[in-house]
């Protein structure tokens, strides 16, 4: 029971573009989570062993977040648009 | 651009009586890195340590562990005389072994006690509400005790049903019973506690009230800590009487040891040795002086003819001025250059801070960290954390230098635009031109107005640093194989870009340059395809993601403005309703301030640091550098706690 008005809210063209926004990070924002995840407990993992690795560790940690500055990214220029 | 020292390989050889005049000398000049010597089949062998050596590493071993037990950290060093050092050694260790060990023991025994009197205690406390002594529980002949707990409550008639001649102690509370019957009716009664779910105690083999008991037991408790308390006292004291001494004898030894295990590195035969290793080409005549003093010349030196493939494993020491210097941890916390390879520091020296400041690019959070960063580098008087400080103030320079292009103060705007007032009222923005994406841009730059623009000017950036990275290949390609490898392997993604450059310029001006950037583009992928092969072309895209990869400048520097202007506003919302009273709102507002800043100012060390840090290490180095280079470690110590 779809009546006009709620169609309406739906496909308000800012509200779609927030939606889209929102999309491009969460989902980006996710995937690094997942990556950096596995990747932070390897690093964790190498530390045990050598301290000295925290420095590579960290640097390797933070290599996935590209994924959500894409992300960032292509929301900025969707809102922008 | 500088390259890492150029080191030269010398062979020292001489005879086994000089053998310590010249590793003694070898250690005070730190400057020769030894190589070890594996034993083959010339006939040499790897002599055997000095014969102080085990006395030395245990001693050494015994001070560390001193040092160890009583928590002792490198502090502001008191320079002593080695040799007083020394001389004192003995004695004192001996000392300060003896009383530690004692100190320790009594700790250990007054501890065990306290354990044992915490077990006691725990045996009185269920009977404390029945206050019976106990010597009553035991030592009868008709009579059985039943000591313990129970689950559910007992009532005086049930027991009575049974038998008359009881006596019961039963606490509702704590359900902690004490009943003595006649020994005949023990068994039914028991069988009556059980189903009350009846738990027997141990009953405390001394007498007395167990309140009185515990009391005394408490008292005893209270004396042993204080023992203990005042044992560590103690020990906290020999802390401050002899850390200057175990600091200085711990190098002291250190030293010693050092020297006195240096044979089974080098290859020495019946009457001769022979050491081998590298030292920076600049101070080789400086090491024959100091080696043919020591030994009234008697030790023959010489450098030797190093081929090109043993100067792939020749050591590596850093060749840098002295501000660009803390840039080497940077780069040691990545990997320290190959011998042949251009040593980035002077450029991450300039490119690091400049793109941390892009990042942060406030004045506010630049003072405040450059503050800290000063004070703790006046606090701690130690290299790394002061290289590390020193870092942080390059950034902060150009954090400031951005924070004026950007105008910005702990998230508020320093110049008015046209929809709200900045902070200082006479600085007007003013538009420059209009610019990508239909944003008029503006000094100062709002970056929260003209994201399009800033992630334009980002990318740009990062393709310039891109292109300082295939230069710096270029020039360690054309030193190791020749200008055509260069040229094919680096060269060919130059082009690549400038075919796109033209392009594009040729697309959006409508004109036939579109047609010369795709001749261009397509000579530089048949390059790149003739210098890397197939490889290469595959690699193509990461050029597009390398370049995106920079729009984290505007990003990440987006975060921190929005958390900032966040913290004001709900700062300011606080307090904005009524300017007259100041009150529990502006008190929070003010706390609120101080703490979302507090917390801004740490994410922006973390994240501007560390995304500054990795396009360097990612986009930057990915395009020259090798790195695995061995690190120059001269035979030698650097004292700080004792000289000669």
């Amino acid at each position: 029971m779809v009546d006009g008005a709620t169609a309406n809210l739906f496909l308000d063209a800012a509200g779609a573009k927030a939606i889209g926004a929102s999309i491009a990070i969460a989902l980006t924002g996710i995937a690094s989570a997942i990556a950096e995840k596995d990747i932070g407990t390897a690093a964790i993992g190498a530390m045990a062993e050598n301290e000295g690795l925290f420095g590579k560790g960290l640097i390797l940690t933070v290599i996935p977040e590209t994924i959500v500055i894409f992300g960032l990214v292509v929301a900025l220029l969707i809102n922008s648009a | 651009m500088s390259r890492p020292k150029q080191m030269t390989r010398a062979v020292i050889v001489g005879h086994k009586s000089i053998l310590k005049e010249t590793i003694d000398a070898l250690h005070d000049t730190n400057l020769f890195h030894v190589e070890d010597f594996v034993e083959d089949e010339s006939g040499f062998k790897i002599s055997k340590p000095f014969k102080n050596a085990e006395e030395v590493s245990k001693k050494l071993v015994k001070i560390r562990s001193i040092a160890n037990y009583l928590g002792i950290e490198s502090k502001k060093p008191v320079v002593q005389k080695s040799d007083a050092v020394l001389r004192e050694l003995d004695s004192k260790l001996n000392e300060l072994d003896r009383t530690i060990s004692a100190k320790t023991e009594s700790i250990s025994q007054l501890e065990n006690e306290l354990k044992d009197m915490d077990s006691q205690k725990r045996e009185v406390l269920p009977y404390l509400s029945i206050d019976l002594d106990f010597d009553y529980f035991r030592g009868y002949e008709s009579l059985k005790v039943f000591a313990g707990t129970l689950k559910n409550n007992l009532e005086a008639s049930q027991i009575s049903s049974i038998t008359q001649a009881y006596e019961l102690y039963f606490d509702p509370q704590s359900k902690a019973v004490v009943l003595f019957v006649a020994n005949n009716d023990a068994d039914k009664v028991y069988e009556l506690l059980q189903g009350l779910g009846f738990k027997e105690l141990r009953v405390p083999e001394r007498g007395g009230v167990p309140s009185e008991l515990l009391r005394s037991i408490e008292q005893k408790e209270a004396d042993v800590t204080r023992r203990i308390e005042s044992l560590k006292g103690e020990i906290e004291s020999l802390k401050t009487k002899y850390a200057d001494f175990i600091l200085a004898s711990d190098e002291v030894l250190s030293i010693e040891s050092q020297k006195a295990e240096l044979p089974l590195r080098i290859a020495t035969s019946e009457n001769a040795f022979i050491i081998d290793g590298w030292t920076p080409t600049e101070s080789y005549d400086r090491l024959v002086s100091v080696v043919n003093n020591a030994t009234n010349g008697k030790a023959y030196i010489t450098s030797l003819e190093v081929r090109e493939e043993e100067e792939e494993d020749a050591p590596v020491e850093y060749n840098n001025s002295k501000s660009v210097a803390p840039m080497q941890q940077i780069m040691d916390l990545y990997s320290r250059p190959k011998y042949f390879e251009i040593d980035p520091s002077s450029a991450i020296f300039i490119t690091f801070p400049l793109i941390y400041g892009m990042i942060l690019g406030d004045i506010g959070y630049a003072l405040i960290l450059g503050s800290i960063a000063l004070a703790i580098k006046k606090a701690i008087k130690s290299d790394a954390v002061s290289d590390m400080m020193n870092i942080l103030i390059y950034c902060q320079i150009w954090t400031i230098f951005f924070g004026l292009i950007y105008g910005e103060f702990l998230g508020f705007p320093l110049a008015s635009t046209h929809e709200e007032q900045g902070l200082l009222p006479f600085w007007h923005t003013v538009t420059l031109f209009h610019s990508i994406g239909g944003e008029e841009f503006t000094f100062p730059i709002h970056r929260a107005h003209m994201v399009m623009s800033m992630i334009v000017l980002s990318v740009v950036v990062g393709l310039i640093h891109l292109n300082l990275g295939y230069l710096f290949g270029f020039s360690n390609i054309a030193r190791e194989h020749g200008m055509k490898h260069a040229l094919l392997e680096k060269g060919s993604w130059m082009i690549i870009e400038l075919g796109v450059l033209i392009a594009a310029v040729g697309y959006f001006g409508g004109s036939a340059l579109m047609y010369v950037g795709a001749v261009v583009l397509v000579l530089g992928i048949v390059m790149l395809a003739m210098g890397e092969g197939i490889a290469g072309i595959v690699e193509l895209p990461s050029l597009m993601g390398n370049a995106l990869s920079y729009a984290r400048i505007i990003a990440v520097g987006l975060s921190s403005i929005y958390i900032a202007s966040t913290v004001n506003d709900i700062a300011f919302g606080m307090v904005w309703p009524d300017h007259s009273k100041i009150g529990f709102a502006a008190i929070a507002a003010i706390i609120v301030f101080i703490l979302g800043h507090a917390l801004n100012t740490v994410l922006s060390i973390i994240a501007p640091g560390l995304h500054a840090l990795r396009l360097q290490y990612v986009e930057f180095f990915g395009k020259f550098y090798e790195g695995g280079g061995r690190k120059f470690n001269p035979f030698g110590y650097i004292r700080k706690y004792t000289e000669e």
